[in-house]
């Protein structure tokens, strides 16, 4: 048997690199750029992880969760946050876990052995955050749902699609300011339909 | 059209990708007859009027659904998680 070949890997090619790396371009852009009307805030290390309950195991879930982790599980289409970390619906008996950190959720897969499955998606979505007075008419230009303050407020979450590209996103407040999750690998195309579309009110990107 | 889903709320069309008939219940494979079987298959009623039919709201929260359509006017009568039309169904069987 001859020595398996082998080629040493470039450092360069293991760098991390955060989701919009190459994409998103600091600064102001389009029109009115002294005075945006949309903000984006590009969210970069943040840990993410999708939770998919074991059939009949939701009240189980629901207890460890606020036992160990002090996290309350929201009803369909809402979100529950504690500051900056909380639990997103994404589906029936599924949520997307949202953490400031990377090892936010390290524990969780153990802690709820048996009762869900739990998915890391730090790496496996993008995360913008959108906010400014144009922050409405701008998400309005994408989705099909009705964003009106009286339908979709803060805490309010959707799973849909913009420009065909599957997304995720929750109102944080009523300034307003929303969340955008998207999957990873539709960062580039996602950005391309995000700028183009906050072009007419002038956008900064942080 | 729009279908109101009963998680995500009235949705566009679009969203959903469409199965058919909800009505077909597959036969036992190794008893059924051939009839049966091709029957399940291949035949199909189109009715010109209520219809029940399976949805999947593909775009959204990913499940699947049983739309009640009036294939005349497409108003919609009601939407409900397949899940608990299966289940409901299989909890009268064992009744």
């Amino acid at each position: 048997m001859s020595e398996p070949a082998t080629t040493p890997t470039p450092a360069f090619l293991w760098r991390p690199r955060g989701a919009w790396e190459g994409i998103a371009k600091i600064g102001g852009h389009g029109a009115s750029a002294d005075a945006p009307g949309i903000r984006l805030t590009l969210r970069e290390g943040q840990g993410l992880a999708t939770i998919v309950a074991a059939d009949g195991r939701e009240a189980d879930l629901r207890a460890i969760l606020a036992e160990r982790f002090g996290l309350s599980v929201p009803e369909a289409g809402a979100t529950a946050f504690d500051g900056e970390r909380g639990l997103v619906w994404s589906a029936p008996g599924q949520w997307l876990a949202v953490s400031p950190t990377r090892q936010g959720f390290d524990a969780l897969p153990a802690a709820l052995q048996g009762v869900a499955a739990v998915t890391d998606q730090s790496d496996g979505r993008a995360l913008v955050r959108v906010s400014g007075p144009k922050a409405r008419t701008l998400l309005a230009k994408g989705v099909a749902i009705d964003l009106h303050p009286r339908a979709f407020g803060p805490g309010r979450a959707a799973v849909t699609s913009i420009a065909h590209i599957g997304v995720q996103f929750w109102q944080r407040d009523a300034g307003p300011t929303y969340d955008i999750a998207v999957a990873r690998s539709f960062a580039g195309s996602f950005w391309g339909w995000l700028e183009h579309a906050a072009a007419e009110f002038g956008y900064e990107v942080a | 059209m729009r279908i109101r889903c009963p998680y995500c709320g009235e949705r566009d069309n679009g969203e959903f990708s469409y199965l058919g008939d909800a009505a077909p219940q597959r036969p036992d494979g190794l008893e059924a007859s051939a009839e049966a079987m091709h029957d399940y298959v291949y035949l199909r009623d189109n009715p010109a009027g209520t219809i029940r039919e399976l949805w999947y709201h593909a775009s959204g929260c990913r499940s699947w659904l049983v739309v009640t359509r009036d294939t005349r006017t497409h108003a919609i009568e009601s939407v409900e998680p397949a899940r608990d039309v299966a289940r409901a169904r299989r909890s009268g069987e064992a009744a």
